[in-house]
């Protein structure tokens, strides 16, 4: 079983990036699990054409231990496997203690044996701010972490924070930088920037996805890119990085099945 | 599910059981957890802390560490102090407070083994569930650690007989057993019936002894938190194992019988060796740990033919449980349950939440109510439940 964790800067895309890919997996045949690690609960939206989903902590909180995974996972499109860890509202409680709580019940529940995905793609809020947001790269979890970033400052910034946490993890067993995502907002320059910021933790650009209208299209129609625009040229290039981040990760699952 | 506790104390927590099982292995074992939480442990529920000395070390995690998440600190100040005292392996274990941060003890306990070469534990235990856990988690993983077997070895049922078969008592802590002779009764009446005992894990029990606990013929589980651990010998080498515990005369002769039969088979029967002896006469509400309570059962069934029913408010199997048997995790379990009892054996806290009229049997349990009654806590291994002053027949029990 192959997991992976996308971080990024709030609003850099990954959500949207992170549902295309898993749409464009479970078009290959392939059975996804998108679990979103964010208080708001809204990464599997647009594989869900924006029903709300229980989350897991609003279950755990109102039922204990007392509810059954179908009540938290719900098949989207392609019949990805989509789960929301939700969390506190803004102000109030612990969000990362949350993270930790919603996925170890997932564990307890035995989701991964139940549902048995081929890849589980963990969407986590921006920025590793606290011990339950490392969580999803623990020993156990996923296995390589992947980062979106455009060539804004503020996104190389917060990237270069999320690698340092990656790389500071290093000797406890924890997930492996898989690399950068570059997702192209028209800043000048763009992707020697980024070619900067991955030679200073010595990764690479994995993948790269062009600055679309496509993407702003689809998202009224609460639909993913791969969904709504399948034969768009946005489409191919999910595609292609999906493709590329499964063959990466299941070399990786593969070199660490040989060890 | 209130999870509360309005009447009666709560069990000793899974933070206590790792200490517990931990406590005479010669290791060091390091309660991440505010300043005075060991004392909690080791002025309540640790017998051995006046008599024998073990490192039972607490951080003492600050605000502002926890804050911080200081995990670096916890990591140099656990080093230095291995470095003084050169412990066999050192226990990290969690508590609230690291739980409520999400620190991660496997990763600390990986990155101190790097650092100081000394087998490292991590325990992600929280002090809010009951000690059943923690002692289940510890000797799980100190069997896998460091239980061996040599090349030379029998294999179990490679030519064995029941005489002189080696059995490990797996299981042992002073919060389900105290300090009160009952493993040295365990060990005469392991040898009375021709067997060789091996280490009891893990009390009266050295390092040295869970590394040879590979080499024998089977285990006997005593309790919920040693089942682990028997399953794990089970896969590692091959020893099976068979569930009870020796308790009153009839019984202990029929387990002796069972574990005979697990040597000659080499295979774990599929039942706990209790779970089809029921007795048909006065019917007695039996609270405490599982298989300590259902081999008191058995042996109430055999003796005076009383029908003990088994109430658990701690961890169990279905397993370790007979048909009748109940699981009560909760207070108002417990306080529903009893209602239907008119007798109770339990331990002398209990005694608020039993019916008024109800005959109440006092048996004390370290992990319910601390060293309090220590004094009075009787051994009932291989020996008539009579002979221990338990009439369950209702003539001699005190009424509350």
């Amino acid at each position: 079983m192959i997991k992976a964790a996308i971080y990024g800067k709030g609003g850099i895309g990954k959500s949207t990036t992170v549902s295309n890919i898993s749409a464009a997996l479970a078009d290959r045949g392939l059975r996804v699990m998108q679990i979103g690690c964010d208080p708001k609960a809204d990464s599997t939206t647009l594989l869900r054409h924006g029903e709300k989903l229980p989350t897991v902590l609003d279950t755990v909180n109102q039922k204990k231990d007392q509810f059954e995974l179908s009540e938290v996972c719900r098949e989207g499109y392609g019949g990805v496997i989509c789960v929301e860890a939700g969390g506190p509202v803004p102000g109030f409680g612990c969000a990362g203690r949350g993270i930790v709580t919603a996925l170890e019940k997932l564990e307890r529940k035995h989701a991964y044996e139940i549902y048995r995905p081929d890849i589980i793609f963990y969407d986590v809020l921006g920025d590793v701010v606290c011990g339950g947001f490392s969580m999803p790269i623990r020993k156990g979890y996923a296995q390589k972490v992947f980062i979106l970033t455009s060539g804004e400052n503020m996104s190389i910034y917060a990237a270069s924070n999320i690698a340092m946490a990656v790389e500071n993890f290093r000797g406890r067993g924890y997930a492996s930088l898989g690399g950068l995502i570059l997702n192209r907002r028209g800043v000048e320059q763009e992707r020697e920037k980024v070619e900067i910021l991955a030679g200073d933790f010595h990764t690479s650009i994995t993948g790269e996805l062009p600055y679309s209208e496509t993407v702003q299209k689809a998202e009224p129609l609460k639909k993913t890119v791969i969904e709504a625009f399948p034969d768009s040229e946005m489409a191919r290039a999910y595609r292609e990085l999906a493709d590329h981040l499964f063959r990466i990760c299941q070399e990786e699952t593969g070199a660490q099945n040989n060890a | 599910m209130k999870q509360i506790s309005g009447l009666i104390p709560t069990y000793s927590s899974d933070e206590f059981g790792v200490c517990s099982a931990l406590y005479e292995l010669g290791g060091l074992v390091v309660m991440h957890d505010a300043s005075g939480c060991n004392s909690t442990y080791t002025t309540h529920d640790e017998p051995r802390w006046y008599d024998m000395d073990s490192q039972i070390y607490v951080s003492a995690v600050s605000e502002m560490e926890a804050i911080m998440g200081d995990d670096q600190k916890l990591m140099d100040d656990i080093t230095e102090v291995a470095e003084e005292t050169h412990p066999a392996f050192i226990a990290v274990i969690g508590a609230p407070i690291p739980y409520m941060t999400g620190i991660d003890f496997e990763a600390i306990a990986r990155l101190l083994e790097e650092r100081n070469g000394v087998p490292c534990f991590g325990f992600s235990v929280n002090g809010m569930q009951p000690y059943t856990l923690g002692v289940s988690m510890a000797l799980r993983a100190v069997v896998d650690r460091f239980s061996a077997r040599t090349e030379t070895a029998l294999s179990p049922g490679n030519g064995r007989s029941r005489s002189g078969a080696r059995v490990n008592l797996v299981g042992a802590t002073p919060l389900d057993f105290a300090v009160n002779g009952s493993i040295q009764s365990m060990r005469e009446w392991l040898t009375e019936h021709g067997f060789v005992p091996a280490a009891s894990i893990s009390l009266e029990c050295s390092l040295e002894d869970i590394v040879s606990a590979g080499e024998a013929d089977v285990s006997l589980v005593l309790s919920y938190g040693g089942l682990a651990a028997a399953r794990r010998l089970e896969e590692k080498f091959g020893i099976p194992y068979i569930v009870g515990v020796p308790i009153g005369k009839a019984f202990s002769e029929l387990l002796a019988d069972q574990l005979g039969t697990c040597v000659e088979t080499a295979k774990s029967p599929e039942k706990a060796s209790y779970a089809d002896i029921h007795g048909t006469g006065p019917v007695v509400a039996a609270i405490g740990e599982s298989v300590f309570q259902a081999s008191l059962a058995a042996a109430a069934a055999l003796e005076q033919n009383a029908d003990l029913r088994v109430l658990c408010p701690v961890d169990t199997e279905e397993f370790l449980l007979r048909d009748g048997d109940d699981r009560t995790p909760e207070e108002d379990d417990i306080l529903r349950e009893l209602q239907d009892y008119e007798a109770v054996v339990a331990d002398p806290m209990y005694r608020v939440a039993a019916p008024e009229q109800a005959v109440f049997y006092e048996l004390p349990h370290e992990a319910f109510s601390g060293r309090i009654y220590d004094d009075v806590n009787p051994n009932l291994i291989n020996r008539t439940l009579q002979s221990a002053g338990f009439d369950f027949s209702g003539r001699t029990g005190r009424r509350s």
